[in-house]
């Protein structure tokens, strides 16, 4: 058996199935390079929940494009907050930038409607809103509510600042002549003014609608007021009245000002009508101080000169009065606009007002308080000169200058009283009374002297002697005979008088020559 | 004569003779080619470890991409999901569906990394000298030929699902490149099987006790 054995012949050659697994080597590692290379960057984002995100599932989007998943959700290191890790694709690192803003999608129901309803069977995703900053980063703060506007889309972003919020809310249209031409952004509430801050984008061809004296009043819902010029009711369209909205313009009678940049800020009126009661921006604060009762007078109502308006109520310092104590005259700040007395609305126009009120206030211009509206009880600061004041000079209280005072309504009514005693007390009653006397006694002197004993009997002798008289003039007496005679001798004269007179007018020649009558003209007939 | 239980089993190769891999003839191992249907003649399967070890690395890298990269996607309402083959089973496992995760856990883990060392186990123990009994290493040949087919039922599932889910919008499952990874690396097995020659079992066991 041993010597059958055969011989076998062992090739030790290399065999070309040894290439199968280097292609598949090389391949592997061709995919494994092509992956790395064409891996995006990853990218950090902080959010403040994690609701809605799933690690390997939510996508990363840009205008609905998918550019990223997101690999990992975990804790922030605050505890607080959630680190968000996502890889972008390669093709999305331009997107990268140090304004780039990521939000979270789902479904949400606002008042300025549904959004994101896809997402609610498809999950929510992340999207990525590209920013143009020069700087690149890859670390983020998600923002907690999608912006109402992404960034970097032209157009103007300003501030609005409200003293209450009212039914305006993010979202909200702003609406010029009744059309939308951009939205409010965010709304919040200053914690140190306690006023709220709105920002406010305006859409790129609407931009150079707002300027300086643009003024923004709230819209929204119905406003009803009563104030010194009556009841006002006032409504905007239905969608404001259900939703809200803040209206822009410019106050009547006010003309264009310069235009706006960026982040400049305007006050938000609650109504349209407070726009067109304070249209003006420069206004001098003076104080004053009653010494009665300020029921009814509301901040923002009208001061007066004279019947013009020419400012505005702004406060009642109350903290002012509590620092001085009861039985104090109550400190009212007001504004006097030189806007208003056609001015120039800036610091000249101010300069110019306040030098005009000083030198009235020497002439006697006093505030006080007057009645606007029986029915509704509303109060005005009036002012008004009263010569009898002149020489008085400006105050000073609380820092700021004081218009001096005088008392109105009832008060008002016991200082003219007062007023008028003082002027009867100035009269000098007694010697007017003395000098009286003085009379009464000299004319008593003069009825008891003779001669005025002795009058009756003369006037008696004289009224007969004038009896007699009149007597010899009666009708039957001869007297009167021959006047009627001699008068109708008169009028027979003056006939014949007469007579001449009119043929001197007919013919001036008579008086030479004699008087010829012409025959009466015939008037020639037949001839055509 | 030479029974069942004979250590050194009677070999056609030693008896200088070749068995043609096409139709089988025994022929003088001298000839060159088989004398009926004229295929060429080798006493054992040329370079036959050489090609299982190499088939054998093929499909081990090509088990790589099968984990690592997504078997399945799922779009399920517009929200696509990808799912990896141990994801797949994790996920089964999470619905308490254990006999099919079992079934899928054996079939696309056990089985496959199993051959993938039975195979190199051979390829290793024909050229080294030790003691595991030539009986047993021709059974593990057989039953990795045997079971290799049937490694492919995570590739036949996506197969069976991508045909039969496509509900529009609602569901549509599509397969991923790890199927195809994975479908490439289960034939690579079994061709790394079938360039086994088992004789060489029996080469070594007549080298040993000869």
């Amino acid at each position: 058996m041993a010597d059958a054995k055969p011989k076998v012949s062992e090739r030790r050659r290399f065999s070309p199935i040894w290439i199968v697994p280097a292609v598949a080597l090389l391949l592997g590692l061709w995919m494994l390079i092509y992956t790395y290379q064409n891996q995006g960057p990853e990218i950090e984002i902080v959010f403040p929940t994690a609701s809605g995100i799933e690690p390997g599932k939510t996508k990363v989007k840009v205008l609905d494009v998918n550019v990223g998943l997101v690999r990992s959700v975990s804790l922030g290191e605050d505890l607080k907050s959630i680190v968000v890790k996502a890889r972008l694709d390669k093709e999305a690192e331009a997107l990268l930038r140090d304004d780039t803003e990521f939000w979270v999608v789902t479904a949400r129901l606002g008042t300025s409607g549904v959004s994101g309803i896809s997402t609610l069977i498809s999950g929510g995703y992340i999207q990525l809103s590209p920013g143009d900053a020069p700087a690149t980063r890859t670390s983020f703060v998600g923002l907690p509510e999608p912006p109402v506007t992404p960034a970097g889309t032209p157009g103007l972003k300003v501030e609005l600042i409200g003293d209450k919020a009212g039914s305006v809310t993010a979202g909200d249209p702003i609406l010029h002549k009744g059309f939308p031409v951009g939205r409010i952004e965010s709304a919040r509430l200053d914690v140190e003014t306690e006023k709220m801050l709105y920002s406010v984008f305006i859409e790129e061809t609407y931009q150079k609608l707002v300027n300086s004296s643009t003024r923004f009043w709230n819209t929204s819902g119905i406003s009803f007021n009563a104030t010194a010029d009556g009841i006002q009711v006032e409504t905007g369209s239905l969608l404001t009245i259900l939703i809200g909205g803040v209206s822009f313009g410019a106050p009547t009678g006010v003309p264009p000002g310069e235009p706006v940049a960026n982040g400049a800020t305007f006050d938000l009126h609650p109504d349209f009508a407070s726009v067109n009661r304070h249209p003006y921006r420069v206004g001098l604060e003076y104080i004053v101080r009653f010494d009665q009762s300020i029921r009814g007078l509301r901040v923002g109502a009208p001061v007066d000169y004279r019947g013009i308006r020419v400012g505005r109520v702004e406060e009642i310092l109350i903290e002012e009065l509590s620092i001085s104590g009861a039985g104090e005259p109550i400190p009212v700040l007001i504004t006097i606009q030189p806007g208003r007395l056609m001015l120039p609305d800036n610091e000249a126009g101010a300069a110019q007002m306040r030098n005009a009120v000083t030198n009235s206030v020497a002439l006697g211009m006093r505030a006080s308080l007057a009645t606007g509206s029986l029915i509704t009880g509303s109060k005005y600061v009036a002012l008004d000169v009263h010569e009898r004041e002149a020489g008085s000079v400006l105050g000073n209280y609380a820092g700021r200058q004081t218009i001096p005072t005088l008392p109105s309504g009832l008060e008002g009514l016991e200082y003219q009283i007062s007023g008028l005693l003082s002027k009867l007390n100035d009269l000098p009653l007694d010697r007017l009374a003395n000098s009286a006397a003085d009379a009464l006694q000299s004319a008593d002197r003069l009825l008891a002297s003779q001669s005025m004993q002795e009058l009756p009997v003369t006037l008696d002798t004289t009224l007969a002697g004038v009896r007699e008289t009149l007597d010899s003039v009666s009708g039957d007496s001869a007297l009167q005979e021959q006047l009627s005679v001699a008068l109708a001798g008169l009028d027979h004269s003056l006939e014949s008088i007469r007579e001449l007179a009119i043929t001197l007018n007919e013919q001036p020649n008579s008086l030479v020559f004699t008087r010829r009558v012409s025959p009466d003209p015939i008037p020639p007939a037949g001839i055509r | 004569m030479s029974g069942v239980n004979s250590p050194a089993p009677e070999t056609a190769a030693s008896r200088g003779l070749a068995c043609c891999h096409v139709c089988l003839k025994l022929s003088p191992s001298t000839a060159h080619s088989c004398g009926l249907c004229g295929a060429s003649l080798h006493t054992r399967l040329p370079d036959s470890r050489q090609r299982t070890i190499a088939l054998t690395i093929t499909a081990a890298l090509l088990y790589i991409p099968a984990n690592v990269l997504p078997i399945m996607s799922t779009v399920q309402l517009g929200n696509a999901t990808d799912s990896t083959i141990i994801g797949g089973i994790l996920l089964l496992i999470h619905h308490g569906s254990y006999p099919v995760a079992a079934v899928i856990f054996v079939a696309s883990v056990i089985i496959p990394i199993a051959k993938l060392f039975a195979l190199t186990w051979l390829s290793w123990s024909i050229s080294g000298t030790h003691g595991v009994a030539h009986r047993q290493r021709t059974r593990l040949y057989r039953a990795t030929e045997l079971i290799g087919k049937w490694s492919m039922t995570d590739v036949f599932v996506v197969a069976v699902l991508v045909a039969l889910i496509q509900l529009g919008g609602l569901l549509i499952i599509t397969p991923g490149p790890a199927a195809l990874a994975f479908g490439a690396m289960v034939i690579v097995t079994m061709l790394a099987a079938e360039s086994f020659d088992p004789r060489l079992i029996w080469d070594q066991e007549e080298r040993q006790h000869g």
